[in-house]
């Protein structure tokens, strides 16, 4: 598809202004030379060719209202239209965030009651809903655990991360400059209690663990790990990605742990928006909220106002700017009120079942990574067609071929089991009818590759554009317009 | 699973080879860190002047699927760099031992080739 | 529940399928322990249209925000949305989808990005462009760290203009490294440069400079680029992304990493979020920037095509040795803009910034006559200022409020100075026009209206 840039033409309009420029004011009365620039070149293209243009565009795109997106650990669930028509109501959209606090009273008191809210889902104290994306989170988390040890007088560099952990994990705590301990799973895919005992010492803030884990597994021996970290002092640290699997069923702070993040684009139903925006809050046990980032938002009873309340000199500080991702926090709310108590509960039961069929169902022509049941999600591995020259990787190219968004390929990756995986989390959203199409999408792929490999090494065959050199696109990277003319100059 | 292996050169742990000749050392990847990387897509400049350590990393080589530091084998000078490898990388992946060779430095101290393997070793090592 | 197809009957089904009688046996590894008993303390499930009616009732207490025209930025604009933005951004094939990994699937978002990368590239005068941090503020900060990286060194020297937000966020992230930070005062509304000669030395790894400043003003980019030379890295930051439709672009006053918040085009305010911003830098630092990127290539066919790129800088394949931990980004945010900005367009974009700052500078000139406020700094300016009020500050302020405007920033609260006591920082933008102008003019020339 041709590029706006090859569409445009000198003269066309997108824009309208109104008459009143101001022509009474001279440009050169207003900004010194230092201070105007050429003018700079972007497109000129009618409001009619602009929509034909991304209309065209958003057809090459595959969305969640199309089909199945069982991605691993992203919870690609059902985002309710409501949640968007509530999310884009006049007031909140125009609110600005330093308007006077007593004309944004709705706004507030919707961040104070979903902190309510939140706090009861997941058993924490206060929660701060700076963070803008899961890892942002993360790095506000590991922040806040450092700040706590340097408030309390002790040393501690080091952060234990299991081999299974998204990679965002060692990232956010090198970000605090954490020096990253990597710990083996065990063969039952979960946490290696021997060696977290013999890891865990008084120079370690503690550990950040998911669970149930990237592989899909709730780890049994949580109890012990939380004995073993807060035995010396450190604490624990939850990524909230794979939260889809326990609402109402376990919670977080009722398993010890002090720091959570939960992504609000994951379990709590705001959408994905081809990359975000989405919301990574966190929540801690209350000895831990005087170093949260500030201001947090609180109610005066005697004046009856919502307001936001600077966190002390202890506080982190901030870690962008204004309060948070109000949207994503509305909807996020909106959901919550939605489903109730025992809707959150249906949710990651319904979720855990449907993981467990695919499992079930799946299994015999694709080996499981641990064959035991899983959570929310689970991951197969596509090893025993390599024999037939075909990768996982081949096997996700011809999902896209039957009409379905292949899951995650590849994460999460480590010894012994977890290699040449697939990851398959189908959440709440998805109907037996769905699941039942996809278990026949895949016994179909796997015959395939026994008896006409050529048609998953090839794959995609039905998509829009086929597959791609990604070493071309590393080794001579071109990033915008201007540099694929220079190229073509060449 | 590549795996060549040339007579006559040190091999270290990390993965480089090292060729001596009258006290200046030729050092690149060795075809199984190549093989390992897969299609490598740049190389991060090292400049002539910079003293190396043995063992330590200098520059690092990207592939379109991760990231490696490279070590020094072995102490020394960068003399002279392989230029061409900022154009093109794709001689690390069909020519490691050749046209693949990376930097040349001046050696510090030549006691320290005994840290390094000889080919008869890291085929050894590389077997497991 | 309307979201959860299942029903009882497949659940039960599908356990018998799965070879377990009840839901407890998929669940028996969590430990009895730490499993929660009973219910969730929260509301009962609402009807959709119980819960329209309390969003509304919420809603009904943010008090006529549509209404209100807002006198203040201070790092957020309102701009007029075109109906086209909103439109398409319904449609649900970009914002319900993942993240672009599997190219095949999402050549839409991948070329949207594309285009967009080369809009800001154009916009900056940068070669290398990511098109997503979650802000202004962190993307500021991941320039600070990106320029640590970069120089090996660890001091670096922020303008007190940069917007307080911003300068919080530095601190917070750079604490961890120890990182000295020294803040360069200003005179007359900009920032001094006898100053930062004095304070720039051979350990300095950049200097952080926002243009326009948070007070309005307008820094000479260039001269600052002379003075500091090769000493070190100079990052610019803009928090009104609009203004580059006027001013030089960074990359052409010799800044290296241009930083700036792209609230403006297209997004609406939010409260706060969630907006955008750009980090964008010479080409020589490519692998050093954070975040993703998206490069154009072929498909197995010829067929042009586009991917995320460089991904080995990335949290997924370099763990704790990635440029940042950054992954899912604001990409939403992204094709909002690139929708806007393909609307505006080259002559748009130009003719909208203009009106901006005709409109500011033709308020402030209005103002001044009116003999309520005084002048603080006579300096150039973009699309706000700042006036020191001479009458009641209170009763100005409530008559606006009344009259269908939020008030102008009071800061004293955010640059707490004796000498900043009773000043307004005015934002204006094109949601106004002359008529709303003389009407505030109006209001604040008649030492406001009675509170009631």
């Amino acid at each position: 598809m041709q590029l706006i840039f090859e569409k445009s033409v000198k003269g066309k309009q997108g824009y309208s202004l109104p008459r009143d420029r101001f022509s009474d004011i001279e440009l050169s009365a207003c900004l010194p030379d230092y201070a105007i620039g050429r003018k700079k070149e972007l497109t000129e293209v009618s409001e009619v060719e602009v929509i034909r243009h991304f209309t065209r565009l958003s057809k090459l795109n595959y969305g969640l209202d199309d089909g199945f997106y069982p991605l691993g650990s992203c919870t690609m669930k059902y985002n309710p239209r409501i949640n968007e028509r509530l999310a884009g109501l006049s007031p909140f959209i125009h609110a600005h965030p330093l308007a006077p606090e007593e004309t944004v009273q709705g706004s507030l008191e919707l961040m104070y009651r979903l902190n309510r809210l939140l706090c009861e889902i997941n058993a924490m104290d206060q929660f701060t809903m700076a963070p803008a994306a899961g890892a942002h989170g993360e790095l506000t988390g590991s922040l806040v655990m450092r700040q706590y040890f340097r408030k309390r007088g002790e040393k501690r560099s080091k952060m234990l991360i299991p081999d299974s952990a998204h990679g965002t994990n060692p990232a956010s705590a090198a970000m605090a400059n954490f020096q990253v301990v990597e710990f083996r799973s065990n063969e039952n895919g979960t946490v290696d209690l021997k060696q977290l005992a013999e890891l865990m010492d008084e120079e370690t803030v503690g550990l950040m663990l998911t669970n149930p884990n990237t592989v899909g597994l709730y780890d049994e021996g949580i109890v012990e790990i939380e004995k073993i970290i807060h035995g010396k002092g450190g604490l624990l640290y939850y990524d909230g990605a794979n939260l889809n699997a326990s609402l109402g069923i376990i919670r977080p702070g009722d398993a010890g742990f002090d720091v959570v993040h939960l992504n609000l684009h994951k379990t709590f139903s705001t959408p994905h928006g081809g990359g975000g925006p989405g919301a990574g809050v966190i929540g801690v046990k209350a000895d831990l909220i005087p170093y949260l980032p500030t201001p947090l938002v609180a109610y005066d009873s005697k004046k009856e106002t919502y307001y936001l309340k600077d966190n002390g000199q202890d506080s982190i500080g901030m870690v962008r700017a204004f309060w948070a991702n109000f949207s994503v926090l509305l909807k996020t709310y909106a959901w919550i009120l939605s489903m109730g108590p025992q809707g959150l509960y249906e949710a990651s039961e319904t979720s855990v079942i449907n993981a467990n069929y695919l499992l079930s169902q799946l299994k015999a022509d694709y080996k499981p990574a641990y064959d035991r049941y899983c959570g929310h999600e689970c991951t197969l591995t596509g090893r025993e067609y390599r024999k037939y020259g075909v990768k996982t990787l081949d096997i996700s190219k011809r999902i896209m071929d039957y009409g379905m968004h292949p899951p995650t390929i590849y994460f999460p990756h480590f010894a012994p089991y977890a290699e040449e995986t697939l990851m398959i989390e189908p959440t709440e959203s998805e109907s037996k009818e769905t699941l039942d199409a996809f278990i026949g999408i895949m016994r179909t792929i796997a015959k395939e590759a026994r008896e006409n490999p050529a048609l998953l090494t090839e794959a995609p065959h039905d998509t829009p554009i086929r597959r791609t050199n990604d070493l071309l696109a590393a080794r001579r990277p071109v990033l915008t317009y201007d540099d694929e003319l220079k190229l073509k100059e060449q | 699973m590549s795996n060549q292996i040339i007579e006559g050169l040190y091999y270290s742990k990390s993965d480089e080879w090292l060729k001596v000749e009258n006290g200046i050392g030729t050092l690149g990847i060795t075809d199984y860190a190549q093989d390992q990387l897969g299609d490598i897509v740049y190389v991060e400049a090292v400049e002539t002047g910079k003293v190396l350590k043995q063992g330590e990393p200098f520059t690092t080589i990207e592939s379109v699927k991760a990231v490696s530091d490279m070590n020094a084998p072995a102490s020394g000078e960068v003399i002279e760099v392989n230029e061409k490898l900022a154009e093109d990388t794709s001689a690390l992946n069909s020519d490691p031992y050749g046209e693949g060779w990376v930097a040349r430095i001046r050696l510090a101290d030549e006691s320290e080739l005994k840290n390094l393997m000889s080919a008869a070793d890291y085929a050894a090592y590389r077997k497991e | 529940m309307r979201y959860i197809p299942m029903t009882p009957q497949q659940k039960k089904g599908m356990l018998e399928a799965i070879g377990v009688d009840s839901f407890e046996a998929l669940i028996e590894s969590i430990p009895e322990a730490v499993r929660l008993k009973g219910a969730l303390k929260i509301p009962p499930a609402m009807a959709e249209s119980e819960l329209e009616e309390h969003l509304l009732s919420l809603a009904r207490k943010n008090r006529d925000g549509e209404t209100k025209k807002p006198l203040i930025g201070a790092g957020c604009y309102r701009h007029f949305i075109p109906a086209a933005v909103r439109a398409l951004l319904q449609r649900e094939e970009f914002w319900t989808c993942y993240t672009p990994y599997q190219p095949e699937l999402s050549q839409g978002t991948l070329q949207s990005i594309f285009e967009y990368q080369s809009y800001l590239s154009r916009l900056t005068g940068m070669e290398a462009v990511i098109p997503s941090i979650y802000d202004g503020a962190s993307a500021t900060a991941e320039a600070a760290l990106m320029a640590l990286r970069l120089t090996h060194k660890n001091r670096i020297l922020v303008a007190s203009l940069l917007h307080p937000h911003y300068r919080e966020t530095l601190k917070t992230y750079l604490a961890p490294h120890g990182t000295e930070i020294v803040f360069l005062p200003f005179s007359g509304g900009l920032t001094e440069q006898e100053a930062l000669e004095r304070a720039l030395d051979d350990r300095t790894a950049a200097v952080i400079i926002q243009n326009p400043n948070f007070l309005g003003g307008l820094e000479d980019l260039a001269k600052l680029s002379a003075l500091i030379g090769e000493q070190a890295l100079l990052i610019s930051v803009t928090t009104e992304s609009m203004s580059l439709g006027l001013l030089p672009a960074p990359g052409a006053c010799g800044v290296d990493i241009a930083v700036g918040n792209t609230q403006s085009f297209g997004m609406d305010l939010d409260f706060g979020g969630p907006h955008n911003a750009y980090l964008g830098s010479r080409k020589k630092y490519l692998r050093q920037l954070p975040g993703r990127i998206v490069g154009e290539t072929v498909d197995r066919e010829g067929k042009r095509a586009f991917v995320m790129t460089l991904r080995a800088r990335e949290q997924d394949i370099r763990r704790e040795k990635a440029t940042s931990n950054i992954c899912t980004n604001h990409n939403l945010n992204v094709t909002a803009a690139n929708i806007f900005l393909s609307l505006l367009g080259t002559e748009g974009l130009y003719e909208t910034a203009l009106l901006n700052t005709k409109l500011a500078h033709y308020l402030k000139g209005r103002l001044l006559s009116s003999g309520t406020f005084s002048e603080v700094y006579d300096c150039p300016f973009y699309n706000e200022f700042l006036l020191k009020v001479k009458g009641n500050p209170e009763r100005l302020r409530q008559g606006l409020l009344d009259a269908g405007f939020i008030p102008p920033l009071a800061l004293f609260e955010l640059y707490p100075e004796e000498a900043f006591r009773d000043v307004w920082l005015f934002a204006v933008t094109e949601i106004f026009n002359r008529k709303s102008l003389d009407r505030v003019v109006q209001i604040l020339s008649e030492g406001g209206t009675p509170c009631n």
